[in-house]
């Protein structure tokens, strides 16, 4: 370590350039290492600045929302500010004494049946997406879909989502999606459309010169409607290409399930399957992993990830292993030939010896649970990781009990999309390509840079582009036809277990938009046949089958009323094997690599214009509105960079300018790029956002690559959410104290860190499953911060003995980071998007966030997620300081905000040391944009500028489950209010209930030992505990995480 | 040095000084009164419709129930504006060609809405829901008045946020029995026009409706009026019984009660009302 340290030193000098004012020191890793090193036990840090306690940390954290005043500096928007001043002082005395403008009601003219207005229905349908279907259930009120959620009855996600699925609402309402279909700029029919396309096609007797690219096929329908084209146009070509998951596993038809639940030994291979969709099965994998651990005392699992780019799966992981992308197949070929699977040699490569005692740790513990572990393979790696994974598990016994493998490919038509569009763009080039029809996919933006696809696409005679908006492809196609989305037209999807769930539509299209099923039934014989009825007849047989009595009809109600067929689970393949090709060698250590992944918020581009995902701060860097270059400290040092300079990488022969920012963990000499970003035409929201790592992504590559870097000047402005809402305004402000009002990461430390004088708080309380063991009250133990005696307040104490007293409790060992939950806020609540600018500024409008406290060194962290909204504090600090009564407690222990009240003092928010209060500083809602008002949750006012908000526990759905029961002269029950983000966890890491219930599931959370409140120690009497982490740590590696620091480059 | 200012200015200093207070103290009054005006409110007012739509004919004059209009008053926060079916569903029938009712038929063919003005207009960020109200007891009338006696729709009251916990304060003075919600002549009780009322003595989930019975006729001696004590198989027997075999519903006493305090408080218990401090707690109205 001291000569890396060396080395970084000389990374210093080269970049404190002389005459520069050395006042503002760059983070370095040797302080912080230092830092780090000094202190025993466990160390929390929450952002890099914080862990080099930087002299912007510094300033940032005095003020409550960071740079808050920078913006008067700007003289255009000083004087936008005097204006609005102006106008709003004017109206000011006079807005009480105004009346209301006539409002009228439009009645229906024939009221539908089974509508009662007021009151929403659920209708239950299902998001295709291309790593599997998610089944919802979907809120409509006055059938306008509302709320976006999973289908609880359905048994691969239970309920849960996940943040993608969450964002399509707001993509379906999306103002700026294309509202016509149009051939040359002119606005025309589908019809005409419909007519000229199949003429032509028929004329050509067997389809020559008649292609179709289209996004990756999920709906069974749609793959037999194509099959029935091929019969009548054998010579009519299909290319599907998804560029998330060109080249992967997934896209040639490889299809495993895991049972984590039966797992007691997990290993990922660069698997990211605990934060996001765009891993196979995310919602069952993450909500199997998190059911063992709820209860430590029953046994838990132990993951361990080998992974390049860090992901909230390595950092949740037991031990984590940070290696090159390109490190990942031969790391697992390796595995594979020490567990002895026949046919595989360990290929030759220097592993350091932190490497080989994890391998050999690995071994060890996967060959002592043979039978009951699984080894998932990395989707965004080389497909011989995959075989190999399914390899080691059968050779372990795994298959057929943690692990099946399907017979049935996980998407209908499964095929070697980089091949095939290949093979497209040279038969454009030789000008075979007569018609090109692109079903919902982007070529132009995304297709590999060295295919060079708009100069092929200019030889196609006619190019047509179903889409959703008029992209980049779709502005230069001939004709454009807009796309319907999955909420307003039929289709079907299977779940990652196989289950067909039929989309069902919510709503009429609301730009009269069409379904790629409209575009290939009009070359079948009868193209009227709409995409319902191409549905119904797809599965009549199955459905028939599953039918109370045979009645298809009957059956039909049902899997609508249900949401999915019954008996369509993939069938698992016997004795399935995969040929285990040449295992990629790694890229050598001295050069660049360029790691491609979907972006965890917005994926492969397709969410660009979704203003909720783009405002979501990603998992583990938090950045939001952009991507980065993301490299870990130590190349950042070595580069001689700070975070946010500007740096041309280059693959091949694409260049792109991007920021570059840290993320701890990450591999040395080592980029991340997140794909999706750089678009032009994706909207008011999103064009212009990031930089466009397509451009970087080539055909030999699709996963990682060699490249280069260089420097250029200037700072690019990323807008990153880590130290937002941190304070430690005692401690700097006024030189004494400790620093504790604060939820800095210094104030996380557990007791032994007290040393320092400033713990121990105990933000972040955890054990290993043996120091559990031996003492189940740790979380309690050796923290100044329990709750004072009940009479130590100078307010009179209140007794909550209504019948209901609300409280949440959040499990910090289920909780994954993932960020579903606060998408599903953003659905329920009406939050606003505020835009990138106000972001950097500090103010993002999300009532919850997740904090990530990382551990452990700067190389090889751990993190602990915690879920932060308003705790509902029982004394209230918030309360005692509003001048109007604007924020204050119920006889039920919420703490409500009343809108009307609130003058914006933000005293409140000044005093609450939780910071989870938002302050609208400017109009952040949009009042104006129609197809938003459609979407809007009526049960919740529209917040406009000067009012101070925040997290209610979903106060309409408590008021609406208290009313429910009062009709029926009754109490709520045990469950029937469930908060907006507990329905979409997919780990079950949050129940709210009644705690003066004590047969609640919450009551008996909360009595848990291990139930801990947060800076309980002002007594504050936070209605929100936390239920503290247990690790089930191997003794064999190091307990903190220091020693595997990753491949120095 | 002669005084510029005569002696009298002193009283004109002392009239200004009062005055400016007592214009003050007017202003305060005005815009206070202001606030509470008709003009704010629109209390009283009768907006133009597009039809002169008459509650006062068609509820006392031909009798409609109120739900034959309003059908969610029950079931949802919306009471409901009836669709143009509803009133085609007579007038396709009778006065098939008033000039009056042109732009129902309009609406009718052209398939766009009437547009009515909003007459009970409540603030955008007020949350009110008719179920409860309906449910728990307390009459159309109590807020919307006495709507069979209005040729125009107009709000008897000002629905400002003073005359909401005005009751939630209090709710047992305006509670009656929930058979009585649609009653547009319910009197309150006095000395003179008792009510009396029987109760489920557990309404642990039975819904209000089912678990108060109330009469205004004296129901002793009176077994018509004890015979509309139902549905018997929600009526757990009481230990009055005089070991009348004979009787197959058990028998739950009457209460008469000659106050609306002592009816709202009887009511309040058995309706299961929430407490005032619950009532008037933000959440309930603002979110």
């Amino acid at each position: 370590m001291s000569s890396e340290m060396k080395k970084n030193e000389g990374g210093m000098a080269q970049i404190s350039s002389p005459g520069a004012a050395p006042k503002q020191e760059p983070m370095t890793l040797d302080q912080v290492r230092l830092k780090l090193n000094g202190v025993r036990g466990k160390k929390f840090w929450r952002s890099l600045d914080e862990l080099a306690d930087t002299e912007e940390f510094r300033a940032a954290v005095e003020k409550e929302f960071p740079s808050a005043a920078q913006e008067w500096v700007d003289p255009v928007s000083r004087r936008g500010f005097l204006k609005l001043m102006g106008a709003s002082m004017a109206l000011a005395g006079l807005a009480g004494c105004t009346k209301q403008p006539d409002e009228p009601i439009y009645p229906y003219i024939k009221a539908p049946e089974d509508l009662v207005l007021g009151k929403p229905m659920y209708f239950a349908s299902a998001h295709p997406f291309v790593t599997g279907a998610v089944p919802l259930l979907v809120k409509s009120s006055e059938f306008r879909p509302i709320k976006i959620d999973g289908n609880p009855e359905h048994k691969y996600n239970r309920g849960s989502s996940d943040p993608y699925t969450q964002g399509t609402l707001l993509d379906m309402y999306d103002p700026d999606r294309s509202q016509h279909a149009m051939y040359r700029g002119e606005n025309r029919d589908w019809q005409e459309f419909a007519e000229e396309f199949r003429n032509k096609v028929a004329s050509t007797k067997d389809g020559t010169g008649i292609y179709f690219l289209s996004s990756a096929i999920t709906s069974p329908t749609l793959a037999r409607q194509w099959s029935e084209v091929q019969k009548i146009y054998p010579k009519a070509k299909l290319v599907q290409y998804e560029p998330a998951i060109a080249g992967t596993f997934l896209a040639s038809g490889l299809n495993v399930q895991y049972d984590l639940s039966a797992a007691d030994v997990i290993v990922s291979l660069d698997a990211d399957f605990l934060s996001s969709a765009s891993y196979p099965g995310f919602h069952k994998l993450v909500r199997d992993y998190a059911d063992r651990r709820k209860q430590p005392e029953m046994g838990m699992n132990r993951l361990y990830a080998v992974e390049s780019m860090t992901t909230t799966t390595g950092l949740k992981a037991e031990h984590r292993l940070g290696l090159r992308a390109s490190e990942i197949p031969s790391f697992a070929a390796a595995l594979a030939a020490a567990l002895g699977v026949p046919g595989v040699t360990a290929p030759g490569y220097g592993w350091t010896d932190d490497q080989q005692k994890f391998l050999a740790v690995l071994v060890k513990e996967l060959k002592a649970n043979a039978g009951k572990c699984a080894v998932i393979p990395g989707l965004y790696q080389d497909p011989s990781v995959a075989a190999l994974a399914i390899a080691i598990n059968a050779a372990l016994g795994n298959t057929g009990k943690t692990v099946t493998v399907s017979s049935e490919p996980a998407i209908p038509l499964p095929s070697d999309q980089i091949g095939d569009l290949k093979a497209l763009v040279s038969d454009m080039n030789a000008g075979k390509v007569d018609w090109l029809v692109i079903l919902n996919a982007n070529p132009i933006y995304d297709a590999p840079a060295d295919l060079d696809f708009l100069s092929a696409f200019n030889k196609a005679n006619i190019v047509a582009h179903l889409g959703s908006h008029v992209d980049e492809t779709g502005q230069i196609a001939h004709w454009h036809i807009p796309s319907a989305h999955y909420l307003e037209s039929w289709s079907d999807a299977r779940a990652y277990d196989g289950t067909v769930s039929v989309v069902q539509p919510l709503i009429e299209p609301l730009y009269g938009g069409r379904s790629a099923h409209h575009v290939l039934q009009t070359l079948l014989d009868d193209p009227k046949i709409s995409p319902y009825e191409a549905v119904r007849s797809t599965w009549k047989d199955a459905i028939t089958k599953a039918a109370p009595g045979g009645d298809f009809e009957k059956g039909w109600r049902k899997v609508l009323h249900d949401g999915w067929i019954e008996g369509t689970t993939y069938a698992a393949a016997s004795g399935a094997k995969l040929a285990i090709h040449g295992v990629p060698a790694p890229i050598a250590k001295d050069s660049i690599e360029v790691i491609f992944r979907p972006d965890p918020n917005i994926y492969d581009g397709r969410w660009n214009n979704v203003g909720w995902l783009q405002e979501l701060p990603k998992p583990v860097v938090s950045l939001a509105w952009d991507n980065a270059a993301i490299v870990s400290g130590a190349t950042l040092v070595k580069w001689g960079f700070e975070e946010d300079d500007i740096i041309e990488i280059s693959v091949g022969n694409g260049r792109v300018k991007a920021p570059i920012i840290v993320a701890p963990g990450h591999p040395d000499n080592a980029i991340t790029v997140y794909l999706g970003y750089g678009r032009e035409f994706a909207g008011r929201v999103g064009s212009g956002q990031g930089f466009n790592a397509y451009l970087l992504r080539n055909t030999w590559a699709p996963f990682y690559a060699i490249g280069a870097q260089r420097k250029i000047e200037g700072k690019w402005g990323v807008a990153i959410t880590k130290s937002h809402y941190q304070d430690h305004r005692v401690k700097s402000l006024l030189g004494q104290g400790k620093g504790d009002n604060s939820l800095e990461g210094d104030e996380a430390v557990s007791p032994a860190g007290s040393a320092d004088g400033i713990g121990p708080r105990g933000i972040i309380r955890y054990a290993t499953l043996d120091e559990f063991k031996a003492n189940p009250n740790f979380a309690h133990e050796g923290y100044k911060t329990d709750t004072p005696p009940y009479d130590d307040s100078l307010f009179p104490n209140w007794t909550y003995n209504e019948p209901y007293a609300w409280a949440m409790s959040v499990d910090m060992n289920s909780c994954t980071g993932c960020n579903a939950c606060i998408v599903s806020c953003y659905a329920e609540n009406n939050i606003a998007v505020v835009g990138k600018q106000q972001v950097r500024i500090g103010r993002n409008m999300q009532w919850l966030r997740i904090d990530a406290y990382f551990e452990g060194d700067l190389a090889a962290p751990r993190a602990h997620f915690q879920p932060m909204a308003c705790q509902h504090c029982e004394n209230a600090p918030c309360e005692q300081v509003c001048p109007v009564g604007a924020t204050v407690h119920t006889p039920e222990g919420l703490n409500v905000m009343v809108y009307n009240r609130c003058i914006g003092t933000r005293y409140c928010s000044n005093n609450c040391p939780y910071k989870v209060r938002r302050f609208n500083f400017l109009l952040y809602s949009d009042y104006e944009t129609e197809s938003l008002k459609l979407m809007r949750n009526p049960d919740v006012t529209v917040r406009s500028r000067g009012v101070m908000e925040k997290c209610s526990y979903c106060v309409q759905r408590i008021q609406e489950a208290k009313i429910e029961a009062d009709k029926e002269n009754r109490l709520v029950r045990d469950g029937e209010i469930v908060t907006a983000c507990q329905q979409a966890c997919p780990a079950q890491a949050i129940t709210f209930g009644n705690k003066n219930d004590k047969e609640s599931r919450v009551s008996k959370l909360r009595a848990q030992q291990r139930s801990y409140q947060l800076i309980a120690d002002i007594n504050t009497r936070p209605r929100t505990t936390y239920v503290a982490e247990v690790l089930n740590l191997n003794q064999e590696l190091e307990v903190t995480p220091t020693e595997f620091a990753p491949a120095k480059g | 040095m002669p005084q510029i200012f005569d002696r009298s200015s002193n009283a004109l200093a002392r009239m200004s000084l009062v005055l400016t207070g007592l214009i003050v103290i007017a202003l305060g009054v005005t815009l206070d009164q202001l606030q509470r005006s008709p003009w704010v409110t629109r209390q009283g007012q009768r907006p133009d419709q597009p039809v002169p739509f008459s509650h006062k004919h068609h509820v006392q004059g031909l009798g409609l129930q109120c739900q034959y209009c309003h059908t969610s008053v029950e079931k949802s926060s919306y009471a409901g504006i009836p669709p143009t079916r509803t009133c085609m569903n007579c007038h396709a029938q009778i006065w098939t060609n008033a000039q009056l009712l042109e732009p129902v038929r309009n609406s009718w063919y052209t398939g766009q809405s009437i547009p009515w003005i909003k007459v009970h207009d409540l603030p955008d960020f007020v949350y009110f829901n008719h179920e409860i109200h309906v449910n728990k007891g307390i009459g159309c009338e109590t807020c919307h008045g006495k709507v069979d006696e209005m040729p125009l729709m107009y709000a008897q009251n000002t629905l400002q946020m003073e005359w909401c916990l005005n009751c939630h304060r209090n709710p047992a003075k305006n509670l009656r029995p929930t058979s009585e919600i649609y009653n547009m002549d319910w009197d309150q009780p006095g000395v003179d026009k008792p009510v009396w009322c029987a109760a489920v003595p557990n309404v642990d989930g039975v819904p209000t409706a089912e678990s108060v019975s109330c009469t205004r006729t004296d129901p002793s001696g009176n077994p018509a009026a004890q015979a509309s004590l139902k549905p018997e198989a929600l009526f757990r027997p009481v230990s009055l019984t005089t070991g009348d075999a004979a009787q197959a519903a058990p028998q739950i006493p009457y209460e008469k009660f000659t106050s609306q305090d002592e009816l709202g408080h009887y009511l309040l218990k058995h309706y299961n009302i929430r407490t005032p401090k619950d009532l008037m707690s933000c959440e309930v109205c603002h979110r």
